[in-house]
């Protein structure tokens, strides 16, 4: 050990900072869990109070619902697309560094300043959609106010956010797939759905699940959309939008901890949350080693 | 394995944002020793204070001290916890907003007694209720009021001429004085009027309606009273425009569009006035102000606070009753809608004058009684909170079409379940 302090010091930047932001505040926030605390004053222990108030809080397990819906929503058809772009881009021949960044940029464009621009256009009474869909004669749609609608419009935000990201994984894995495989293919008369879905599907396999596991870590934790798309202030405090539908478990932990100064029952909701991402990154998991094996 | 690592990783950067502590790190320039430094910092946010006001106030300052001012954006509140937690690089002056008032009282510790240097002689200048907000039960006054916010109704005169009602601010209040006649008249304009509206979402007429009382959701004694009738009165009353059909439901971003076009009026605090301003500059000159239907409430103002660690207690505190003594308070008035916590100001030129949006009004013949007339009400720290599922319900009404009765009897079970988990009885 004490021979390669060199080896140790070198990389000791990444642990100590990982130490002191990510491991300490992880534990401390566990901690939090079982006090109560305003931030400033003193705590004061609750025991399991948190998580009682947890269990029976209608408005977290909403807030779960809200969540795993918006995931499907923005998940299925964000790794489809990507999917279907990623082949189309296989083969394309001229431009494809252009193509490859002009699907990629909408992944490195500030969030907030996609949600606003999608508040905008889904606006209700304003926006560019309703006087589109007016134009033809369809009466407005209350994109922002109606509980499924606020959840399309979220899942879309994140789908439009994230389909390149996964596009350009995917491309990766196509790019390394043998072009012999796919001559061998065309010499069987193998036509291009058939070789798709014979072919490029299977050996994507591994690529895809991947980007399922990725997809769950992020699709959990959307916050920044519903935050700014349903921006509060003082005189209208809005959580989450009408209804609250688009409240999400993590904005909802922000609003309780941060807004509410309720910092322990914040962490109470994030370590529930924690679990359940927990269970569902497991579950991939398990599907990944099951893709091995066969 | 990698991978669930990874999501570790991921739920371990959220959760650090939890414990609030990755934010507090900075370089201890606010640590403790002489209180008699020569650098002097103050936070404030864009609009708080008038920036003429403060640059104008470093140089009448510059021979004592060296005041640096930062106008602090995003989340201030959280901003100034995190630090004052932290201990270090805490501001010498900072503001902090009327509505977090409530939640710093119960940590008046951290703050320096503003009676202790002074403020005890000149309080009598600013307006009672207002100062009593910032006081802890046993008389330590905390914050320096900047500004109150007083409402109104603002209504659009053009509009109300077509419609064939009285444009007069006189006239327009003694026809709304109450809620329900005010109700009245927007069915009156709706009817003369298809397709607008009198308000643009019953949140804001349930803000007014509780802010009229004396009471809110949790009383002295730290008990619940969310669900008494001086609550339900106030819910009754945001859900009339709703059931009356001249609620323009408006509760996404879209205000802005809305106030120039089909909001025929609207209630709102004195600065509210520079907003519709921002908004709807097409509508100059269109637009008056007269007394709030059911008395004058109160939304918004700020206060400056020296949290403990102000490192030249007495030269700050000359500083921000320099900055917010009724003269520059009034100042404030013209350079940044605030409006002057301190009654001597409205009679200051700078207030007198006509306002050329307001069709050359006086708003201060307005704004003035209401401010002084304004009922005080007891806030407990948890009120805020408590008060947020009303809204959530309110807008489900809307949005949604839920029945009133219903979203009454889960805003006051969700409202109960937020109250005890902060303590409250």
């Amino acid at each position: 050990m004490l021979t390669h302090w060199r080896q140790y010091l070198a990389i000791s930047p990444f642990f100590v900072i990982f130490g002191v932001f990510s491991f300490f505040p992880v534990f401390y926030s566990l901690y939090l869990a079982f006090q109560r605390w305003d931030g400033m004053g003193t705590m004061q222990f609750v025991g399991l109070d948190q998580f009682r108030f947890l269990w029976s809080d209608p408005v977290f397990w909403m807030s779960i619902r809200n969540t795993l819906v918006i995931w499907v929503l923005s998940t299925v058809p964000t790794l489809f697309g990507a999917l279907v772009l990623a082949t189309l881009l296989h083969s394309v021949r001229r431009f494809k560094s252009f193509y490859r960044i002009a699907l990629y940029i909408p992944n490195v464009t500030s969030i907030v300043a996609v949600s606003i621009f999608f508040g905008a256009v889904f606006s209700n009474n304003f926006g560019l959609v309703n006087a589109i869909l007016g134009m033809v004669g369809i009466s407005p749609v209350p994109w922002l106010s109606n509980p499924w609608l606020i959840k399309l419009v979220i899942a879309l935000l994140m789908t439009w956010m994230w389909t390149g990201y996964n596009m350009i994984i995917y491309l990766a894995g196509l790019q390394a797939i043998p072009t012999q495989i796919y001559e061998a293919a065309k010499l069987d008369g193998a036509g291009p759905v058939r070789t798709f879905f014979q072919i490029t599907m299977p050996i994507m396999r591994p690529i895809i699940l991947f980007t399922v596991i990725i997809s769950t870590i992020n699709g959990l934790q959307s916050f920044s959309e519903p935050q700014v798309l349903f921006g509060s202030n003082a005189a209208n405090p809005n959580l989450g939008g009408p209804g609250q539908a688009g409240l999400t478990t993590l904005l909802y932990f922000y609003q309780s901890a941060f807004v509410n100064n309720d910092y322990g029952y914040g962490a109470a909701i994030v370590w529930a949350f924690f679990v359940l991402i927990m269970v569902l990154v497991v579950v991939n998991w398990r599907l990944v080693q099951r893709g091995r094996k066969s | 394995m990698d991978l669930s690592r990874r999501g570790f990783l991921q739920a371990a950067a959220l959760t650090a944002a939890a414990s609030g502590l990755t934010v507090a790190c900075g370089n201890g320039s606010g640590s403790a020793g002489s209180k008699n430094g020569k650098n002097l910092t103050l936070w404030y946010w864009g609009g708080a204070l008038s920036d003429k006001v403060v640059a104008e106030a470093k140089t009448h300052f510059s021979g004592q001290v060296k005041l640096t001012a930062a106008s602090i954006g995003g989340d201030f509140k959280q901003k100034l916890t995190t630090t004052l937690a932290a201990g270090s690089s805490v501001p010498d002056i900072t503001g902090i907003k009327g509505e977090d008032m409530a939640s710093f009282l119960p940590n008046a510790g951290r703050f320096l007694d503003l009676n202790d240097l002074g403020f005890k002689e000149i309080s009598s200048k600013y307006l009672d209720w207002k100062t009593k907000l910032a006081q802890t039960e046993d008389g330590k006054q905390i914050g320096f009021p900047i500004d109150i916010g007083p409402t109104a109704l603002f209504y659009r005169a053009d509009l109300f001429d077509k419609a064939g009602l009285p444009t007069d601010p006189d006239k327009v209040a003694a026809q709304a004085g109450t809620w329900e006649e005010y109700f009245a008249l927007g069915t009156e304009l709706r009817k003369k009027l298809p397709g607008t509206y009198l308000v643009n979402n019953i949140s804001s007429v349930f803000t007014i309606a509780v802010g009229q009382g004396t009471e809110r959701f949790i009383d002295k004694n730290n008990r619940f009273i969310g669900d008494q009738d001086h609550i339900r009165t106030a819910w009754n009353t945001a859900i009339r425009p709703y059931t009356l059909g001249i609620d323009a439901k408006i509760n996404d971003n879209t205000w802005n569009a809305a106030i120039g076009k089909s909001l025929t009026t609207e209630l709102g605090a004195a600065w509210h006035a520079l907003d519709i301003e921002q908004a709807a500059p097409g509508t100059k000159g269109k637009w008056r102000v007269c007394a709030t239907p059911g008395g004058p409430a109160n939304q918004g103002g700020s206060y400056l606070a020296l949290p403990k660690q102000c490192r030249n207690p007495e030269e700050a505190f000359k500083i921000i009753s320099w900055i917010l003594s009724p003269e520059n308070d009034a100042r404030g008035f013209a350079d940044a809608a605030i409006f002057p916590a301190a009654p001597a100001a409205y009679t200051m030129p700078a207030m007198t004058g006509g306002d050329p949006f307001f069709g050359g009004q006086k708003v201060i013949e307005v704004f003035g009684p209401a401010a002084k007339a304004i009922p005080a009400s007891y806030e407990a720290p948890a009120d805020a909170a408590v008060m947020a599922p009303y809204f959530t319900e309110l807008t489900s009404v809307e949005a949604k079409g839920k029945k009133p009765e219903d979203a009454w009897k889960d805003a006051v079970s969700q409202a109960k379940q937020i109250a005890r988990r902060q303590g409250v009885k």
